[in-house]
């Protein structure tokens, strides 16, 4: 490991009010109520609260203009947010300037410097913090060799393909022991494989170096893959933040119910409940049954709602079963997609989408009428405002 | 050949006539002229003009003016081109118009405005006399002096464009990553912006002096007899001693020092030197 | 920090300055600048006032006023020679250059072949070659040819140095011209003809007015040539100034220079309109 001497001379840029800041295991980063507006007036996020804590893997994931990227700018420093504090470890970090910051920051297209070396784009920030030539070169080269680009010290970015290049970035984000990596859509630019081994080897990093990262990205097999924990941030706002699982099974409004995989969402009105499970009436009339809803002020008997089912929770009803949960329909389409095949069931008025392991040969074909069913607990009933 | 209609093909390259048929007897001719009368006595005319008293005082002349005017005209030019890129476009849009109006006026006008301003009772003098700085003039025109001005004058405005080109080509993301890792301001400056932007200086700096090695008119008017240039010794061998050869032999000399300059310039890559990352 | 930028979207950000800079050093760059702005437009700025004097002597500051100068011009029989001289070569060597150089453009549009590269920097030459030379070229080649000090000569020798100009402002147009609409004139009968004169010469109009006109200017402005191949009936009127400022300064040039001064303003704003329209459509 890296002796502590060198570790103090690898703290954050000098100055006597910086001694919070020194990298230590165990530094949390708060945001609390944090706006940012423009001159219009138009706010661009609203009051953001989370909490990222020492070494966990948070993601702000949403759709563009969400204003996750200007959340992590906030951080970074690069923005002043308007209203709301950030905090790190319990220092607000309001007046320090981005270059004092001690983060590791990756941005859309990396930001390496074309003219340095790739050494020497690892080591800058080393000698920001007057490092000596020595150490420097010991944990630049180190670096590299973790993420695995020994060998690659001498050559240039214009050298190195996307993947490459995005494992640079990372390096020099890391090299100098910063409080939390902060990264901007860093895989948006490269191809689906490459995307997929570099979500896998940024997690691998993450766990051998044990820092805390802040990931912004729309993408939300990358969010569910790499995050400990998901906010979902739309129109500025965090509108459900919770471990993938959770908010995928329980999501909290339409907005999430759709954004993060796929679902159907079916009008219903609530017509009971037993505390967990709800009892919904569709609209010909039949009934079914999902999770409650989880704020307990928008429960309610005769209110409207959205009941959301995915498409995997379903199944084909054969033969003379029945199910306390059915819906009826008929098949319009028939997709065979690899490792699932998808379905679409004219139903209740609206396309119903039905996901089933791919087996080859349709289940059903289209045209015929099926009836389908699905356990409670795998509905969401949501309210019919996002 | 791309075109897919081979009759078009041989038809579309009908439309190079004109340009081949100007070009081969406006240009080849007269140049494939000036080689032979250059060559035409083996060596000899080369060895004449190198051996002229005349030829290395000029030729030195010539340097020293063109280096001087690429220095001044490249650091000029530097300083308009980082002010346009720090200003807003409304006001970029203002710089590059003032900087672009000097174009559209030709050298003569410039020249004559020079003189005017640079005579003993020109402008300049006028306004130091009725400042009470000086009681005598100074003598600004017919030296070396007053032809790099003149020169820096017609350059200027080649040299701020490569710049300027150069610097809209940085990367933005470039200083946020600087300033993320803990650089300061002076070192985003000096350490990765101004790096960045040197090929468009090396640029700037072999197009002046392309240009610069080049002039005529400029010091006649604004020089003195002493301020000869390369091009005015063509003229005075073509002119004065009638003696083509010789003249020919120096415009050869002058091309071959151009090509060598020009075939610097095209191994700058004009847009980022190392590639975009 | 800087001025707030808004959040960005996919893609880079393309913030240039304010990221760069403070707005502390935009200012002191601004500062620099103003000198060096004064000291591009001063010269243009000075030749109007001393174009109205009185006296007879070019001098600053002028003996005020009087527009005595541009009479004397205009009833100068030299300098108005000079002038249609320089009319002439100018329209002359433009006809050949947009000519030449638009048909150049046409014929190597979209043309793909090994050494395309080489033909556009052949076509570009006259650019890159040093004045002197072609105008001594020209000079000796016309001595053969008896075309000094005619200003046919003078307009031949000009065309080729414009070319390249109305060559580039030709592709600047062609790049705005659609190919699908080449294709479907062709599958409807277009003749080669027809197709410059439907498809490609509507398309093409404003850059190639923008390239006569910047070549125009160049032609009028152009003196060491006129000056190797001038003649006692082929005076251009840069070479009239310039003879008149070696050995006859009177305010009739500056009275020239301020006209001359007119007609490029009016020219570089006929063609900003010209290449705004050719770049919009």
């Amino acid at each position: 490991m890296i002796p502590s001497r060198v570790r103090e001379q690898a703290a954050g840029p000098k100055g006597a009010d910086d001694a919070a800041h020194r990298p230590k295991a165990g530094r949390h980063l708060e945001l609390l109520g944090v706006s940012k507006s423009y001159g219009s007036g138009r706010l661009v996020v609203r009051d953001v609260s989370f909490t990222l804590h020492p070494g966990k893997f948070l993601t702000l994931l949403g759709p563009s203009g969400s204003g996750k990227t200007t959340t992590l700018m906030m951080v970074a420093g690069f923005e002043t947010p308007t209203a709301g504090h950030v905090r790190v470890n319990g220092a607000d970090v309001a007046g320090l300037p981005p270059n004092r910051r001690n983060f590791g920051v990756v941005f859309q297209g990396y930001g390496l410097f074309p003219h340095m070396s790739v050494l020497q784009n690892v080591e800058f920030p080393l000698r920001m913090r007057r490092l000596s030539q020595d150490k420097r070169r010991d944990l630049a080269m180190a670096m590299l060799d973790k993420v695995g680009l020994e060998g690659f010290s001498g050559r240039r970015p214009a050298q190195l393909s996307g993947g490459q290049q995005q494992r640079v970035a990372l390096a020099r984000a890391l090299v100098f022991e910063p409080d939390a990596l902060l990264l901007d859509e860093p895989l948006g630019a490269l191809d689906k494989k490459l995307r997929d081994t570099l979500q896998a080897e940024i997690k691998a990093l993450q766990a051998r170096v044990g820092i805390s990262i802040l990931y912004v990205t729309h993408d939300q097999d990358e969010a569910m893959m790499m995050s400990d924990e998901i906010a979902i941030m739309n129109d500025g706002q965090v509108i459900q933040m919770g471990a993938p699982a959770d908010i995928y099974l329980h999501p909290r409004t339409a907005f999430v119910a759709g954004f993060l995989g796929e679902t159907n969402l079916i009008p219903c009105v609530h017509c009971g409940s037993d505390g967990k499970i709800a009892s919904v009436k569709f609209t010909d009339g039949t009934f079914g049954s999902g999770l409650e809803m989880r704020h307990d002020r928008e429960r309610g008997e005769g209110k409207a709602g959205l009941l959301s089912i995915r498409p995997e929770a379903f199944e084909f009803l054969t033969g003379m079963a029945t199910a306390p949960n059915q819906i009826d329909g008929r098949v319009s389409d028939y997709t065979f997609l690899g490792r699932h095949e998808r379905y679409v069931v004219a139903a209740l008025g609206q396309n119903v989408i039905v996901s089933q392991p791919g087996q080859g040969r349709p289940r059903v074909r289209i045209g015929d009428a099926v009836r389908l069913t699905w356990a409670g607990e795998k509905g969401q009933l949501l309210s019919r405002q996002t | 050949m791309k075109t897919s209609d081979g009759k078009a093909a041989r038809s579309r390259y009908w439309l190079l006539a004109p340009i081949i048929l100007l070009y081969g007897t406006l240009a080849v001719l007269p140049l494939t002229l000036i080689v032979t009368h250059a060559f035409e006595d083996g060596l000899d005319h080369f060895r004449t003009i190198a051996s002229s008293v005349l030829f290395w005082p000029i030729v030195g002349n010539t340097v020293v003016i063109s280096l001087c005017t690429t220095a001044a005209a490249v650091s000029l030019g530097y300083i308009l081109a980082a002010a346009m890129w720090c200003s807003r476009p409304p006001l970029r849009r203002v710089l590059l118009a003032v900087t672009l109006l000097p174009f559209w006026s030709g050298v003569l006008v410039k020249n004559f405005a020079w003189s005017a301003l640079l005579q003993d009772n020109g402008v300049i003098n006028g306004l130091l006399q009725t400042l009470a700085l000086r009681s005598a003039p100074l003598p600004l025109l017919h030296n070396r002096f007053a032809v790099v001005v003149g020169m820096v004058h017609y350059v200027l405005p080649y040299a701020v464009f490569p710049i300027f080109a150069t610097m809209l080509g940085i990367d933005g993301t470039l200083t946020r990553a600087a300033e993320s890792l803990g650089a300061t301001r002076s070192v985003v400056l000096f350490q990765i912006v101004g790096p960045l932007t040197l090929p468009g200086v090396y640029a700037a700096a072999l197009l002046v002096l392309i240009m610069a090695g080049g002039f005529f008119i400029t010091p006649v008017l604004l020089g003195g007899p002493q301020n000869m240039m390369v091009a005015n010794l063509v003229n005075y061998y073509a002119n004065e001693l009638v003696d083509f050869g010789s003249a020919a032999a120096l415009a050869v000399t002058i091309s071959i020092g151009v090509a060598v300059l020009m075939l610097l310039y095209h191994r700058i890559p004009k847009e980022g030197q190392y590639g975009r990352a | 920090m800087g001025e707030p930028s808004p959040p960005a979207r996919g893609g880079r950000e393309a913030v240039a300055a304010p990221g760069r800079s403070g707005p502390s050093t935009s200012a002191l760059l601004l500062l620099l600048s103003l000198p060096i702005l004064g000291f591009l437009l001063l010269p243009s700025l000075i030749i109007v006032p001393m174009s109205l004097t009185k006296g007879n002597v070019i001098r600053f500051p002028p003996i005020w006023i009087s527009t005595h100068a541009f009479w004397d011009f205009l009833g100068d029989d030299r300098w108005i020679a000079s002038t249609l001289t320089s009319l002439k070569v100018g329209a002359f060597s433009v006809v050949l250059a947009s000519v030449a150089g638009a048909t150049a453009a046409v014929g190597l549009h979209r043309a793909g072949f090994a050494g395309k590269s080489v033909v556009l920097a052949l076509i570009m030459m006259p650019l890159a070659t040093p004045v002197i030379v072609l105008a001594l070229a020209d000079y000796i080649f016309f001595l053969r040819v008896g075309l000094v000090g005619t200003w046919v000569g003078i307009g031949l020798a000009h065309s080729v140095i414009v070319t390249p100009y109305v060559f580039v402002a030709t592709q600047v147009s062609l790049a705005t011209l659609n190919p699908a609409q080449v294709r479907s004139a062709r599958s409807l009968g277009a003749t080669n003809v027809a197709l410059l004169r439907f498809v490609y010469w509507p398309t093409l109009r404003p850059g190639i007015l923008a390239g006569i006109i910047f070549a125009f200017a160049i032609s009028l402005d152009e003196v060491v040539i006129a000056l190797f191949l001038q003649g006692p009936n082929a005076t251009t009127l840069p070479v009239q100034m310039f003879t008149s400022l070696e050995y006859d300064p009177t305010p009739k040039v500056a009275a020239v220079a301020c006209l001359l001064l007119a007609v490029a303003l009016l020219a570089s704003l006929a063609q900003l309109g010209l290449s705004a329209r050719a770049g919009s459509r």
